[in-house]
């Protein structure tokens, strides 16, 4: 990807790339020819604990399969868009998976798999009321990923009482 | 896979001529009297009736060729494959995601079959203020009566699932008017999945009628293929570029092909067909191409019942109230449509506020939740100008719509109606969608909190299913990009044949106004390339 056309993307303005340093999520984008990078999987296990937190099922191991089956369907999700929104989506999560970039997007200062649901809620919540329109993008899009990539699998239905479609 | 016949699959086997993706490579040049970009609701219906006179046809689509051995129910598979963008296209800002199909047929494959004539007053807009007098309902009556007939649209008397009857009640209780909605469906199974694509071909979209009956007459249609641009030369459009792409979209090295026309017809929806004419540089001496696009910008509130309501089950969008448009002038603040979508879990997951515990708690009660929609009716004061169409760096088409105050004070308004209907129609509580909203457990409360929340774009949900606009149709070249008969003011052999025509919103859902308009532009555009009476739809 050229530097250029990065500067130019909509959902993190260079706003959010000078409050978080450019230079290093341009050596690190969170997507590698349309897949989730190792740290972009970590990110959004993260997340997902945090999102879903009430509506993962509560057994560790049960929990731990369940997300991971959501950061293989944002994986896939993030090969099915288009590749101007690839590109927003990539810088999006390769600024998150930078200490600057989840510093000054996020505000939170515990690298992303270190820290508790708690900790990650509170730093989407500071996105989603933030007063910078960038911030509030970061937290909307990332919100409807993991919620979008959840419950995408039949399997997450019952717990919110959907019986699938009617056979026919 | 289902057990339905599958036109489709019947049609390719008896030879149709589908190209691109799997079924085929795309020469690198070919000639027909008419190249059609799209083939949704502007195009199929154009399509039926060149192909019927005679007119060598051949229709360009961006999206795959799916049908309903495809189509499973599942938003899994339907985002990605029959909409824009994976369902995830949003405007400029991000503060509107708009859902808009992207496979054949176009948004009439995946959309919720609410048919409306467009209403008078909105005629009467366009009479006064864009010189279209000859858009009376009386003229275009036949037009919408044909369409009709040929997509059997006609009232639904299934009773409403309980999603739509509880508009219908709320509304009774408040002495509000509401009525059913009229739909294009053939033995409809009421399964509620419209959105994912019908599985029984009941829905009488354009990949099951129109495109067939053009291909079945020997049209080409070139699938997963994208038009760039128009080649003009001398005033004329002489060729349309076009490349094949990958099922997201991506380019990446795609055969290219030629398609010389006599004349070329854009219907790629009101957010694409502007593109086109962009990346073409087409003349636009008035400052109008890719202005005015319209969105019936939507917000919605959603209710629990103690009762069931299961919003995945049943026939979607069955009921609806004019209430909010019809008791103001069209050209004050702006008014709004009520109605009840369907609901399923990506859609309801993504798009209800909140996360951890909170979110959790609201999605438990899925099968409680009851959720209204209102379609703001935006275009007909000044300060309701819409969106504008643009190309980005790659030339790929955004749509930057400034989300004023104006609308919001809509917005508002429409949070507050819906609260109160969904309490008088027996609900528990109520959630505007909105970022700082909470349920709230009765009226006063609602009201109190509505009347405070910030109405700011990213923090209340805009959603939208209705892209209008961007090449409006105008009696007088200053006012708009194509002439009344729908055909380019600046580039005589190119029309403008979909829902980026209306000069407005247009106050209802948009699908019929699309086929009836746009039938009786493709009668004059057919009988001019023919010299011949046109025929009608079949």
């Amino acid at each position: 990807m050229q530097r250029r056309s990065l500067l130019k993307l909509g959902l993190v303005s260079g706003v959010a790339l000078a409050l978080a340093g450019g230079a290093a999520v341009l050596l690190r984008p969170g997507l590698d020819n349309g897949r989730l990078t190792a740290p972009a999987r970590a990110l959004f296990a993260s997340l997902g604990r945090a999102i879903l937190q009430g509506t993962l099922p509560t057994g560790p191991q049960d929990r731990a399969q369940a997300v991971q089956g959501m950061v293989e369907r944002i994986d896939t999700l993030a090969q099915n868009l288009p590749p101007h929104v690839q590109a927003e989506l990539s810088q999006l999560v390769g600024l998150l998976c930078t200490a600057p970039g989840r510093l000054g997007l996020a505000g939170l200062a515990t690298d992303w798999p270190d820290a508790t649901d708690a900790q990650v809620q509170a730093a989407l919540d500071g996105m989603r009321f933030s007063s910078l329109a960038v911030r509030q993008q970061a937290y909307l899009a990332l919100h409807e990923i993991v919620g979008g990539a959840y419950f995408s699998e039949e399997s997450t239905w019952s717990v919110v009482g959907y019986p699938g479609p009617m056979a026919i | 896979m289902s057990n339905f016949p599958d036109p489709i699959r019947d049609g390719l086997q008896r030879g149709w001529k589908v190209l691109g993706g799997a079924h085929g490579a795309l020469p690198e040049k070919i000639t027909c009297d008419v190249a059609i970009v799209g083939s949704g609701a502007g195009a199929g219906i154009t399509a039926e009736l060149l192909s019927r006179a005679g007119l060598n046809v051949v229709i360009v689509e961006e999206g795959p060729l799916k049908s309903s051995s495809d189509f499973r129910q599942r938003e899994s598979e339907a985002y990605p494959a029959l909409y824009q963008e994976s369902g995830s296209r949003k405007t400029t800002d991000k503060a509107i995601s708009i859902l808009q199909g992207r496979c054949v047929g176009g948004s009439t494959t995946v959309n919720w079959t609410s048919s409306f004539r467009t209403p008078v007053p909105t005629l009467q807009h366009w009479q006064q203020h864009f010189g279209l007098d000859d858009f009376s309902r009386a003229a275009l009556d036949p037009y919408f009566e044909q369409a009709e007939r040929r997509l059997n649209v006609t009232p639904w008397l299934v009773p409403p699932n309980e999603n739509n009857d509880l508009l219908r009640r709320g509304a009774d209780k408040l002495g509000i008017p509401s009525a059913a909605i009229a739909r294009n469906v053939k033995g409809c199974w009421s399964l509620g999945s419209c959105g994912m694509g019908c599985p029984t071909n009941a829905k009488q979209s354009m990949l099951v009628t129109t495109i067939p009956e053009a291909l079945d007459k020997g049209a080409t249609l070139l699938v997963e293929t994208r038009a760039e641009q128009l080649v003009m030369s001398g005033g004329k459009a002489q060729a349309l570029r076009c490349v094949a792409v990958q099922p997201n979209g991506a380019v990446q090295g795609g055969a290219h092909t030629t398609v010389v026309a006599r004349h070329f017809v854009l219907a790629g929806g009101a957010i694409n067909s502007p593109a086109v004419l962009l990346r073409s540089k087409a003349p636009d001496p008035h400052g109008r191409l890719g202005t005015r696009t319209f969105l019936h910008p939507v917000v919605m509130s959603a209710a629990v019942l103690e009762q069931k309501v299961e919003g995945w089950s049943g026939a979607p969008q069955t009921i609806y109230t004019d209430h909010f448009l019809e008791t103001q002038p069209i050209d004050g603040p702006i008014g709004f449509k009520l109605e009840a979508p369907p609901l399923h879990p990506v859609i309801l997951a993504t798009t209800l506020p909140g996360h951890g515990q909170t979110h959790a708690d609201l999605l438990a009660k899925f099968p409680r939740t009851h959720v209204l929609l209102a379609l703001l009716r935006d275009g007909f004061h000044a300060q309701s100008q819409g969106g504008r169409v643009q190309l980005r760096g790659d030339g790929s088409a955004a749509l930057d719509y400034p989300l004023t105050d104006f609308v919001m004070d809509g917005a508002r308004r429409a949070l507050l109606a819906m609260a109160e209907l969904q309490f008088a129609s027996g609900a528990q509580e109520v959630l505007p969608v909105h970022e700082m909203a909470r349920p709230y457990t009765s009226w006063a409360q609602a009201r109190a909190a509505i009347e405070q929340l910030p109405m700011k774009p990213l923090l209340t949900k805009v959603v939208s299913a209705h892209v209008m606009g961007g090449c409006g149709l105008a009696g007088t070249e200053a006012l708009g990009v194509v002439r009344p008969d729908g055909v380019h003011w600046q580039v005589d052999n190119v029309s403008v044949h979909d829902g980026s025509i209306f000069p407005t919103s247009v106050g209802a859902n948009p699908q019929l106004s699309i086929y009836g308009i746009v039938n009786r532009l493709a009668q004059g555009l057919a009988q001019r390339l023919t010299g011949a009476p046109a025929q009608m739809l079949a």
